[in-house]
């Protein structure tokens, strides 16, 4: 019977519901010419960050990856960094 | 639509090489052919850029920006004479949707007044259950 006490910590511990951002401000779609809105979506390395870390919903995270990597094609966003 | 008409948003990117003025001639080029297979409704030029990253060796180039009305088959042509032409860096074209260009025009001072009484309700209601759950937690 292995106990894990953790898993009920985890479980219990009081997060804050993430908000989609593009949901909030009704966008309709994801301008790739905006980069200093895209650049908060990416991380340091110019990965695209993961809903799980953003918040983003399931649409816009879709519209959102295309528009960074438009972005990338024409070296608005880098496609690493370090 | 009926007429067969789209409307698209080409950036050209020409290389910093050809300095203001070669740059700007060679947007004319295809500006003028543009013109020839549909009508250019506006052109924005964003001026020199840096490259986030490294293209041909090269660390900045101009950038432009144009959006147009044509029928769909022209963009494969657009397309080929941007491999063509000697001094474009990188291209783009998109399709733009109808519904989205009011929207569009201001491009980067916009602001959406109506930021949605719905939403602020929701998340304020969602607030309040966290902060009960977060209380039960305790």
């Amino acid at each position: 019977m292995p106990d894990r006490p953790e898993r009920e910590v985890r479980r219990g511990r009081k997060g804050r519901k993430k908000v989609c951002s593009f949901c909030v401000d009704r966008a309709e779609f994801i301008d790739y010419k905006d980069v200093a809105k895209l650049r908060r979506f990416i991380s340091e390395r110019g990965k695209i960050l993961p809903r799980r870390v953003t918040g983003t919903c399931a649409y816009h995270q879709r519209a959102l990856t295309v528009a960074i990597k438009r972005a990338r094609h024409l070296a608005l966003l880098p496609y690493t960094s370090d | 639509m009926a007429e067969g008409k789209n409307l698209y948003e080409t950036v050209i990117v020409t290389s910093a090489k050809l300095g203001e003025e070669g740059s700007a001639a060679l947007v004319e080029r295809f500006k003028a052919l543009i013109a020839e297979h549909g009508t250019v409704q506006s052109v924005d030029d964003w001026g020199k850029r840096r490259f986030a990253y490294p293209i041909n060796k090269q660390t900045e180039g101009y950038y432009t920006l144009i959006n147009f009305e044509s029928g769909p088959e022209f963009t494969a042509e657009l397309d080929r004479r941007y491999q063509i032409a000697d001094g474009i860096v990188r291209t783009l074209i998109v399709k733009r949707d109808p519904r989205h260009i009011v929207e569009r025009k201001p491009q980067k001072a916009q602001k959406p007044e109506e930021s949605g009484d719905i939403d602020v309700e929701a998340i304020a209601v969602e607030a309040v259950e966290a902060a009960g759950e977060a209380q039960k937690a305790e």
